[in-house]
């Protein structure tokens, strides 16, 4: 047990505590932290990023984490509204919604944060007491967790140092303190957010896996180190038995899951399939022909926003191989090298017997003990397996009022649908928060007008301890500086980044009337905001400072040649003297921003994102092309947990009337759209005369719903006894004596779905089968029902529905695309014929009803207007197209647009909620600013020069460019993303990108050659 | 030509390549002191005047480093600059300094150890190729101040 120290902090409680510094909990952080909210993060692990951090890829981008997760986590770290406890967990939480009182206690990391420089010269020489491990892959316990971790520093274990003082005196920074103790501190907030994560379930108890005797079996995390480039083989993928690359990998689905094994949990882990799929797929990418992959599962479940084309990619493309077994056993065969499985499939009866060289157990995910205590702690219910219980329609909401809760804690899921949750607790916890005074900008002096001024450049080093010092003279190089043209000041700078140095070189550019300056450290990637604001501070326009990355490229990776490091270091140093002064001040573009929302939509979605901007004071327009509010929601009766709708639909109407913030407009179409963000205009015809208005607003809310799938198929619309599962839904409750009376009752599932015409899964159409089969079995236990289906899709906690629909004597029958279901009319009946496959024939079933399954399409008619008219892009099967399909679920590619409910893909009423409220979230980021800040390295385009010749039109990857009125490009800058492309591909040259002008680039070519023709 | 030490620019994309070289130097990875690295938003910002340039001032070599393939951070600018690094070889050996002297690689941010790999296998092929036709102009006969 450590000493624990105590202090008391004396702090307002108008902040929101959010447990948890995974994906999700950075997610609400700066959800919240960007809507000028305060946020305390807490994390018990020595770095924020929690399970996504060890992956090698996602799917189904197959991009590399790092390059997308870090930018949110050094974000995650910079904002000024977010407090980061690292190494804390929570102890007790007291007090009730708008002001809880937390107790907090943080384990001592015997590292002065304030002074590591995360330099590694500590883990270097003393590893086994150092953690920068996750301690996750038991194969490899000095894998870096990853190299960009937030905050950018070690820990110490102190109970594994056998000799402090060596370790002391290892570090440069003087930052180890083995005297660091644990600290308890209590801390006030209006609201909490969980966001635990889960665990991962441990396959060693289940010995038929071999597991815990053969190396070659691996969890799928494990195998993601594997593959990844920062893990313990740096990417190579080898046998861990023997280090060879293996030719064959087979994956074991369901591990865990699905309430299959001893200790499994009930529900579906919901992203495994995705997980393996992808694993497969990244394998067979980089191996092509020389590795064989096959997927053992029990149903395949791609049922996420076109996930089913992954699946099709994987077949056909990659030839994945997919089985449907569960092998009996993993065993090593007499003195083989592979891994013998066996397993039967259905279409043979015997069991066959296939050798792998590795085999990856997809394990499912569940609550983790500490999280389960932690939720009992707070007084929340919990179900049976340990998740946060809420109510259907409030998927965020614990039975706590003030406390909310998110991705895997809520139930397990994938990253984009813990990436919407996460902004709806943000909306949600920032709901509870009274209304707080902005700071003002700061007592910032003005800036200097420098154009006139003869160029006065400082140059700063820093000898970063042993990291920059250790290798080269830092004196000598300051010297050498200062004989460079236009130096005026050339001096070492200590560590440059400490608060001190910062303040003396602050001082330094006042005294010496310094208006450019040159600092020699680390990389810009992670220093320049800290240097330009230095500079700012000393009333210099922070675009004036060019830094010269000579620890990362000269003295880190030269450490053994100290005159070559030295001579580097010299050439970046007069490299960026020459590009400094060639850097001209700049504008940051600032708009102000109009407050008012615009939904179009008033179904659920639209009403309860309108209700939720409502509440924080926004003024909302809802757009509604039919006469009336309530869209789907209005048709449906009952959902699969069986909570009724319509008092929900009703009761969300009659608010959304009564909200004097939000004004409905009824038969409203579209029809033009102008500005940009904080500031668009767009016109619409209303009311039955058509009668043309235009509206200002300052954001975009698409929440236009989707529309129920009609195909003409089974004799749907010709057969009174065929219907579809929303119409047998409305029939249940208000004809049950109909019902009653049917005997026999089929379902086909994937009607109008995952067919070629329509290659997606529909995702809801599972649980409405399974919601309408529970209710008729109700009305009628001793009828019969079929449900013809092609993978049961019931993700989550709706398997335990799945589990009961099969107990209670629903039959599920599996079809396949080559053998589909024949339906006959038979009078008032319908002859259903399909084959079962492992009786291995035909069946036919006369039924009193045919159920179709037949899901959600997109709404054609009013999306491509839409697209087209807010010049927006959609799926191929026309949803609306998200920004990033994993980090930036509901944001569209057009700044200040989002998108909800099931016109971004099919989904429930409680997923849409979800969205809706994690739109409101997202859309407060923007609206919560006065103006926006658009940056300052976008293009400038000089008229004189322009030819209008089209090439820039042509080539920016974001349409941005046209050629305007005057003849000539016109680029606006609201909406360039600084790429720079056009400016290299302008034959004129009349395009610049402002902070890499090709004058700034070229001074630097002529400074690093300077010393070879001078 | 036993102590020929080439310079070689590298043009790197802040995105991926750059973030690659710090992570080579986070990592302690060593490569050749002769890559000298400029940072662009993106790969397709290099242009072939900067690339013609870098060889005009005395370069031996030069190499432009972005995401890899489908990964770019402004959508296919990685695969503008393949092309544009093409166009630029065949030019270099039309005007007699050689396209072999000019390259393009992509990387991912997490790639520390590719970069350091490039590096050093770039390093030696302009040893190999000897110094650049063009050098000898510019530096006559004064001497590099440093060996």
């Amino acid at each position: 047990m450590v000493e624990m120290e105590n202090i008391k902090v004396a702090q307002g409680h108008n902040k929101v505590l959010v447990i948890g510094g995974g994906l999700g909990g950075i997610r609400t952080a700066l959800d919240l932290a960007e809507s000028e909210k305060d946020v305390i993060l807490v994390d018990k692990a020595y770095a924020v990023g929690g399970l996504m951090t060890q992956l090698d890829r996602t799917f189904p981008t197959n991009n590399c984490d790092l390059c997308t997760l870090s930018p949110n986590l050094s974000e995650s770290g910079r904002k000024q509204h977010i407090e980061l406890l690292t190494m804390t967990s929570v102890s007790g939480v007291r007090g009730e919604k708008g002001n809880f009182t937390v107790s907090l206690e943080t384990a001592p990391r015997y590292i002065n944060m304030d002074k590591c420089t995360a330099c590694g010269e500590c883990y270097k020489h003393f590893p086994e007491c150092v953690r920068f491990t996750p301690g996750l892959d038991h194969r490899a316990p000095t894998c870096m967790r990853y190299p960009q971790a937030t905050p950018q520093a070690f820990s110490v274990d102190l109970e594994k140092c056998t000799d402090i003082n060596a370790l002391i005196k290892i570090c440069p920074a003087g930052a180890i303190s083995p005297d660091d103790m644990g600290r308890r501190r209590e801390v006030r907030c209006g609201s909490i957010v969980l966001s635990a994560g889960a665990a991962l379930f441990d396959p060693s108890g289940l010995d038929y896996l071999g597991y815990s005797a053969e190396p070659d079996v691996v969890t799928n995390l494990e195998y993601e180190r594997i593959m990844s480039a920062s893990g313990p083989t740096m990417g190579q993928l080898v046998r861990p038995s023997n280090g060879k690359q293996p030719k064959k990998i087979a994956w074991i689905q369901c591990v865990g899951s699905r309430g299959l094994q001893k200790g499994a949990a009930p529900y579906c882990s919901s992203a495994c399939c995705m997980i393996a799929l992808k694993e497969a797929i990244v394998t067979k990418e980089r191996f092509q022909n020389d590795i064989e992959t096959a997927i053992f599962y029990m149903d395949m479940r791609t049922f996420g926003k076109d996930y089913e084309l992954y699946l099709n990619r994987a077949k056909n493309k990659h030839g994945v191989r997919l089985i449907r077994s569960r092998p009996h056993s993993i065993l090593r065969a007499n003195n083989q090298d592979g891994l013998r499985l066996s397993y039967t499939t259905d279409d043979a009866g015997e069991m066959k017997n296939e050798d792998f060289d590795m085999v990856v157990l997809s394990t499912g995910f569940k609550i983790a003990d500490d999280v389960r205590e932690l939720s009992l702690k707070m007084g929340l219910t919990l179900n049976a397996s340990g998740f946060a219980m809420t109510e259907e329609f409030s998927p965020v909401e614990t039975s706590k009022s003030g406390i909310y809760v998110c991705g895997m804690s809520e139930s397990p899921k994938d990253i984009p649908d813990t990436m919407v949750q996460a902004s709806a607790a943000a909306c949600m916890a920032g709901k509870d928060l009274e209304v707080s005074v902005k700071d003002p900008d700061g007592d910032l002096p003005p800036e200097r007008d420098v154009t006139d001024e003869a160029l006065r450049i400082g140059v700063f080093i820093c000898d970063c301890g042993e990291n920059i010092g250790g290798v080269l003279d830092v004196a000598k190089i300051a010297e050498y500086s200062q004989s460079l043209p236009n130096v005026v000041i050339a001096e070492p700078q200590g560590h440059g980044c400490s608060r001190q140095s910062m303040e003396q070189i602050q001082k330094s550019i006042i005294e010496n009337k310094l208006n450019r300056v040159v600092i020699g450290g680390c990389s810009p990637r992670t220093h320049e905001a800290k240097f330009q604001e230095v500079i700012r501070r000393a009333g210099l326009n922070k675009f004036l400072v060019e830094i010269a990355n000579i620890r990362d490229q000269a003295t880190w990776v030269h450490a053994h040649l100290p005159e070559k490091a030295t001579q580097k270091a010299q050439d970046l140093i007069r490299m960026a003297v020459g590009a400094v002064a060639e850097a001209h001040p700049l504008k940051e573009h600032n708009i102000p921003i109009n407050k008012d929302v615009l939904v179009v939509g008033g179904g659920v979605t639209g009403m309860t994102t309108a209700l939720r901007l409502a509440d924080q004071g926004y003024k909302v327009y809802i757009a509604e092309k039919s006469d009336s509010l309530g869209g789907l929601g209005k048709v449906l009766h009952s959902t699969l947990s069986g909570v009724e709708v319509r008092p929900f639909v009703n009761d969300l109407i009659d608010k959304t009337k009564a909200n004097a913030n939000i004004q409905v407009i009824l038969r409203a179409i579209i029809v033009d759209h102008s500005g940009m963000p904080g500031m668009f205009k767009t016109g619409m015809q209303t009311g039955p005369q058509m009668f043309y208005r235009t509206i200002q607003h300052g954001v975009t809310i698409l929440a236009t719903g989707a529309v129920a799938n009609r195909p003409k198929q089974y004799l749907l619309g010709e057969s009174e006894a065929v219907g579809t599962q929303l119409e047998t839904d409305a029939l249940l409750a208000d004809a049950p004596e109909t019902v009653k009376n049917w005997d026999n009752v089929v379902m086909i599932q994937c009607v109008g779905s995952r067919v070629p015409e329509n290659p997606n899964c529909s995702r809801i159409c599972c649980q409405s089968a399974i919601k309408n089969a529970l209710r008729i079995r109700k009305l009628n236990p001793d009828g019969r029902i079929f449900v013809l289906y092609r993978d049961m899709r019931t993700y989550g906690f709706q398997e335990e529905y799945y589990l009961e629909a099969r107990k209670q004597g629903v039959i599920f029958v599996r079809y396949s695309l080559d053998q589909l279901p024949k339906v006959e009319a038979a009078g008032n009946q319908v002859n259903v014929t399909f084959t079962d496959p492992i009786l291995g024939r035909e069946l036919m079933v006369t039924a009193d009803r045919l159920c179709l399954s037949t899901g959600l399409a997109a709404d054609e008619d009013s999306t491509e207007d839409l697209a087209r008219i807010f010049k927006l892009p959609r799926t191929s099967d026309g949803f609306f197209l998200e920004d990033h399909v994993k980090l930036r679920p509901v944001d569209l590619p057009v700044p200040g647009f989002y998108v909800a409910g099931t016109a971004h893909s099919p989904k429930t009423i409680r997923e849409s909620i979800t969205q809706a409220q994690a739109v409101a979230s997202r859309a407060q980021t923007l609206l919560a600013r006065d103006s926006i800040n658009l940056g300052a390295a976008v293009v400038r385009v000089d008229s004189n020069k322009c030819a209008a010749c089209l090439i820039c039109v042509r080539v920016c990857p974001f349409d941005v460019p046209f050629i305007n009125a005057d003849g000539y490009s016109e680029i606006d800058p609201a909406k360039c993303h600084g790429c720079g492309l056009c400016a290299a591909e302008c034959p004129a040259k009349a395009i610049q990108l402002m902070q890499f002008e090709d004058d700034r680039i070229v001074a630097k070519l002529e400074q690093l050659f300077e010393r070879m023709v001078g | 030509m036993e102590n020929f030490e080439p310079v070689i620019v590298a043009f790197c994309c802040h995105y991926c390549a750059y973030t690659a070289a710090d992570m080579a130097g986070s990592q302690r990875l060593t490569y050749p002191a002769n890559i000298k690295i400029i940072r662009v938003p993106c790969s397709g910002k290099v242009d072939a005047i900067h690339i013609i340039k870098a060889f005009e001032k005395g370069a031996d070599g030069v190499y432009v480093a972005g995401c890899l393939d489908g990964d770019c951070h402004f959508k296919n600018g990685n695969n503008r600059a393949s092309r544009r690094v093409e166009y630029v070889q065949k030019y270099l050996d039309e005007i007699g300094i050689g396209g072999e002297r000019l390259e393009m690689v992509k990387m991912s941010a997490g790639m520390g150890y590719l970069f350091a790999k490039i590096a050093s296998e770039m390093t030696e092929k302009i040893r190999k190729l000897g110094p650049s036709p063009v050098r000898p102009l510019t530096v006559q006969a004064s001497q590099p101040t440093a060996s």
